[in-house]
């Protein structure tokens, strides 16, 4: 899992947390994305670097007290790769 | 437009053009917005079409095809009887499809002391009827179809078009309201028997006047009474869906919804009665800061 990611541009997507989730609009397509736990905190732990999975995996469970830290890098695979799909995320 | 009757009428800050091949519906009209402003000058946001489907159908079993600036391809023609419920309609389309200076929510409104109290929900939820019920009973009707949210100030516009009552609404509503303010009764139509009312004057002159959102609603006929809380994420989705502009407006649509579900209180509201209804909502408004 050596592939980098980085989070598309913060002036190209509007975040607005509400209850439970968070709203992402993208400017560059207009879609309004509803988001829920744990892309809220990737998005957070990414900030604006490049990252691989593992990075973020490690970061997340240095923030949150995640149960079983051994599956977090897939799940995060796992977003990423939804993420990429829907251009909120970029491999870099 | 040659050969086709034209009539001019402002809603809210809507102007339309209605052309149509019959004289009838223009003059069902013109009785129906006696009140509403003339038209300074021959300019219209939207024009309306009421046209035979074929050449013929205008004289033999005569259907009206609903067309204008913006229509749909699959729309079924009416019969000529409900030549009236065509022209409504064709205007709700125009403001449905082309209306971009306000956020549209499908949603009725009525206002008290400039504050804004909106219901939206699906056909049948009974957010027209309360809003015509409401008019009566010292609220200020602002619309039963669409409440127009102004993206830069947030406030509520009105457009008091004709309120459209249906099936059961219709014997509900002529216990209350004088029989000079009914339209034709229109029976058998695709979604029953539908019958317009012309809002109260008051409606009609305070139309430019508006009012700050302050409640919303989603009403719910047929259910005991009872107020729900709900999510603001849920209240978002459910008013993306209630607005048919929301993905033309783009960020200002955006930043005009989550303003709007930030800062307005909102309930699900299940009733039975009109009476339940307006119980509930009392209790409500009393509550507002």
């Amino acid at each position: 899992m050596s592939q980098l990611y980085r989070a598309a541009a913060p002036d190209g997507l509007i975040q607005h947390p509400l209850d439970s989730m968070t709203l992402v609009f993208q400017r560059s397509s207009g879609i309004t994305h509803v988001i829920a736990d744990p892309v809220p905190a990737i998005f957070e732990v990414m900030a604006e670097e490049a990252l691989t999975a593992d990075d973020i995996a490690q970061r997340l469970s240095a923030s949150y007290d995640l149960e079983n830290s051994g599956d977090a890098a897939d799940i995060v695979f796992a977003r990423l790769v939804e993420l990429c799909s829907l251009g909120l995320v970029e491999r870099v | 437009m040659k050969g086709l009757h034209h009539l001019y009428l402002t809603v809210g800050p809507a102007r339309f053009r209605v052309a149509s091949t019959w004289q009838k519906p223009l003059d069902q009209l013109a009785v129906l917005y006696k009140d509403y402003p003339a038209s300074p000058d021959d300019y219209a946001d939207f024009t309306v079409r009421l046209e035979p489907e074929k050449p013929w159908r205008r004289y033999i079993r005569p259907s009206v095809h609903i067309s204008g600036d913006y229509w749909l391809p699959d729309a079924a023609p009416l019969p000529l009887g409900q030549s009236l419920l065509a022209a409504e309609m064709g205007m709700n389309l125009q403001m449905a499809l082309g209306w971009r200076r306000h956020l549209l929510l499908h949603a009725s409104s009525v206002e008290k002391d400039g504050k804004a109290l909106l219901m939206t929900g699906l056909s049948g939820s009974g957010k027209s009827t309360l809003s015509a019920m409401l008019a009566e009973k010292g609220w200020r009707f602002m619309g039963d179809e669409f409440a127009l949210l102004n993206p830069e100030t947030g406030m509520v516009h009105s457009f008091p078009r004709l309120i459209s009552l249906k099936n059961e609404a219709i014997a509900a509503m002529q216990a209350i309201v004088p029989d000079g303010r009914f339209g034709p009764l229109m029976k058998d139509t695709t979604k029953g028997d539908i019958r317009h009312i012309v809002p109260p004057l008051d409606a009609v002159n305070r139309m430019a006047d508006t009012a700050k959102p302050a409640l919303l609603l989603f009403p719910r006929f047929g259910y005991d009474p009872v107020l729900r809380d709900m999510g603001k994420s849920e209240i978002f989705v459910r008013l993306t869906q209630a607005s048919t502009n929301y993905v033309a407006l783009g960020e200002t649509g955006f930043r005009s919804l989550t303003r709007f579900v930030d800062t307005v209180p909102t309930k699900a509201m299940d009733y039975q009665s009109s009476d339940q209804a307006e119980e509930l909502i009392d209790g409500l408004w009393s509550q507002l800061p």
